[in-house]
C-alpha cells in the first residue's frame, strides 16, 4: 500500500472528471466524493509509477485530432465497402519500424493505428520500436506510409522536443 | 413563419447520424458473416462499428441537447476509442500465434520471419 505522497495526482484528477461526468452534475458533493473515491482507489490499487515524458502541443493536438477523425471516417467507409463487395481481399502483415522509441509514443501510435479501420497491430517489438500491422485490402506501401504519418502526428501532438527532432532527422530507418 | 427552426434542424441531422451509424454497425455484422478469417472479421467487428457508434453518439447528442448527457456520451466515445484497439490487439495477436490466419490471403507476411528467426522479446 502506498502512502499519500506516492499518489499520481493527474490520475486522481482524471478519475474525478470521470466521476463527475458519470453523475452528470458538477456539485461540491460530487467533486468531494469523487476525490475520496479516487484517492482510495489509487491507494488500494496502485499503478506502477510512470515516467511518461508527455508533452502536449496544442497545435499538434488539434492537427492530430482533425486528421485522425478524417482517417477514421475515410477508412471506416472503405472497410465497410470492402466488406460488402464480393471480391477476395488481399491482406498483408507489415513490419513498420518507428522513428521514436519511447514507450509512450510507441503505445500512442499503436492505439492510433489500430483505431483506424483496416489496420490492426498484431505484435509490438519494444526493443526496436517495430509495429507489426495487419492491413486489409489496400496498397502495401500506402499502408506503411499511413502508419508513419500517424506516428508523425502523434509525436507532434504529444512528444518531447528530442522526439520531434528525431522525426525531422528521419529516424533510424 | 420561421424558416429555420433550430430544434427540427437538429432533430433531422440527428436522425441522419443515427441511421448512418446504425448502417455501419449493420455492415460490421455482415462482415462477421462474410469475411474469410479471424483477422479480417476482427477488422469488420471492431472498425466500422467504432465509426458507427461515434455517429450514433453524435446523433443522440444532437437529439438530447443537454450538457449532462453530452458529458456521458463523450465518456462512452472516449472509452470506446481507448479499449477497442487493446481488445483488437489481443484478439489479433492470439489469432496470429495460433495459426488462425489464412496464409493464401496474405500477399506479404513480415511477422512470420520475425517470429521464426528470433522469437519475441
Amino acid at each position: 500500500m502506498r502512502t499519500l505522497r506516492g499518489i499520481e495526482w493527474p490520475l486522481v484528477g482524471w478519475l474525478v472528471v470521470v466521476w463527475v461526468l458519470l453523475w452528470g452534475s458538477l456539485t461540491a458533493a460530487n467533486v468531494v466524493t469523487g476525490l475520496v473515491v479516487a484517492v482510495v482507489l489509487c491507494l488500494v490499487f496502485p499503478l506502477p509509477p510512470l515516467n511518461l515524458g508527455l508533452r502536449i502541443h496544442p497545435v499538434g493536438l488539434v492537427r492530430f485530432a482533425a486528421l485522425f477523425l478524417v482517417d477514421l471516417t475515410v477508412s471506416g467507409l472503405r472497410t465497410a465497402w470492402q466488406t460488402l463487395t464480393p471480391a477476395p481481399l488481399p491482406c498483408a502483415v507489415l513490419a513498420v519500424r518507428l522513428r521514436c522509441s519511447g514507450d509512450l509514443m510507441l503505445a500512442a501510435t499503436a492505439i492510433a493505428v489500430s483505431a483506424v479501420p483496416g489496420s490492426a497491430v498484431l505484435e509490438v517489438q519494444r526493443s526496436t520500436a517495430t509495429l507489426f500491422v495487419h492491413v486489409m485490402g489496400s496498397d502495401i506501401e500506402e499502408a506503411r506510409d499511413g502508419v508513419r504519418r500517424l506516428e508523425t502526428l502523434v509525436v507532434r501532438a504529444f512528444g518531447t522536443r528530442a522526439e520531434i527532432a528525431s522525426l525531422d532527422a528521419g529516424g533510424t530507418s | 413563419m420561421t424558416v429555420l427552426d433550430w430544434g427540427s434542424v437538429c432533430d433531422w441531422t440527428a436522425a441522419v447520424f443515427l441511421l448512418l451509424g446504425a448502417a455501419l454497425c449493420f455492415v460490421a455484422g455482415v462482415g462477421l458473416l462474410r469475411l474469410p478469417d479471424t483477422l479480417t472479421r476482427m477488422h469488420a467487428a471492431t472498425k466500422p462499428q467504432v465509426l458507427g457508434l461515434l455517429l450514433v453518439l453524435v446523433g443522440v447528442a444532437l437529439r438530447l441537447r443537454s450538457w449532462v448527457d453530452v458529458g456521458t456520451l463523450v465518456l462512452i466515445g472516449a472509452f470506446q476509442l481507448m479499449t477497442v484497439p487493446v481488445a483488437a490487439h489481443m484478439v489479433g495477436r492470439a489469432a496470429y500465434r495460433t495459426g488462425q490466419v489464412r496464409g493464401d490471403q496474405l500477399v506479404l507476411d513480415e511477422l512470420d520471419d520475425h517470429l521464426t528467426r528470433s522469437g519475441p522479446d
